[in-house]
């Protein structure tokens, strides 16, 4: 089994980290474009604990090694992921616990993201991926296949903070827009309703 | 918002992706979005309903119900049931 930990700092709040999350993988997010399709299967609130849990299929389509590739055949290309994630208001936390589903008779990927505020304004992303070949055979094989996999998984995690930096300015930007517009329409509505009263 | 696996679902995913954005931003984050019943709950009937199809063809309903039987653990743990 090989380890890949990662961890940054957003300086967005939690709550804002936390909405923008969601659309992480849009067209705003340049860089990640390994990541073809999201879909939302299932969204639950805990009603015990208000927990929202929510289960996405992530659709990935990477090119794979040609030794690789002959080695697991050719349905790697396109790969799916089931990720699960739990947000807790209370104690303002995202864990999303992700786990291949495309060979995983053969490989075994578990990751586990997590998103807490350090204070009011910055949002730490913590990552820790544990990656195992379980296919029998030479342990040399099964090392470079792990290690094959652990630098995808750095490669990506470099992209995607350099996208996710992205879909936080934009989504910053929307929101304010959003907000001026609302201002916008409640002033003139107020102007039209003095108006109306004054005729 | 992000394509859905399935291009026959991408409409109803944007409409629903849309409103679950706005529920969670405005009403979950805040306190008052608990309910099980909200604003998006028909829109993700609708969205299920396309993607479940589109599951079925490809042959990851299957997959799913094994990880789904993997990640058992991690419930018990994130959602609070197990210290």
């Amino acid at each position: 089994m090989k380890v890949f930990s990662n961890s940054e700092t957003f300086d967005y709040s939690w709550e804002e980290v936390s909405t923008a999350n969601w659309r992480k993988y849009c067209p705003w997010n340049e860089k990640s474009t390994h990541v073809v399709a999201v879909d939302t299967l299932s969204r639950t609130v805990d009603p015990a604990t208000g927990i929202l849990r929510t289960e996405r299929l992530i659709t990935c389509r990477q090119s794979v090694p040609d030794w690789l590739k002959s080695l697991l055949g050719v349905g790697m290309e396109e790969s799916q992921v089931l990720e699960t994630s739990y947000v807790d208001p209370a104690q303002k936390t995202v864990t999303m616990v992700s786990a291949n589903l495309t060979l995983s008779n053969l490989i075994n990927v578990q990751e586990t993201v997590v998103y807490k505020p350090l204070n009011e304004h910055q949002t730490q992303f913590t990552q820790d991926a544990k990656i195992t070949a379980l296919c029998g055979g030479w342990q040399r094989i099964r090392n470079s296949i792990e290690d094959t996999l652990v630098k995808r998984f750095r490669e990506n995690a470099i992209k995607g903070k350099e996208g996710f930096e992205s879909v936080l300015a934009m989504s910053r930007a929307v929101f304010a827009e959003e907000r001026e517009r609302e201002k916008m329409m409640l002033i003139r509505e107020q102007v039209g309703n003095i108006r109306m009263a004054a005729a | 918002m992000s394509q859905s696996l399935a291009k026959q679902c991408n409409e109803v995913k944007e409409r629903y992706d849309t409103c679950f954005l706005k529920w969670y931003s405005e009403k979950y984050l805040r306190g008052i979005g608990t309910a099980e019943n909200n604003e998006c709950s028909e829109l993700f009937k609708e969205y299920s309903q396309c993607l479940k199809v589109a599951l079925k063809e490809r042959g990851i309903d299957k997959l799913l119900e094994e990880a789904r039987e993997d990640n058992k653990e991690n419930d018990a743990v994130y959602l609070g049931r197990k210290k």
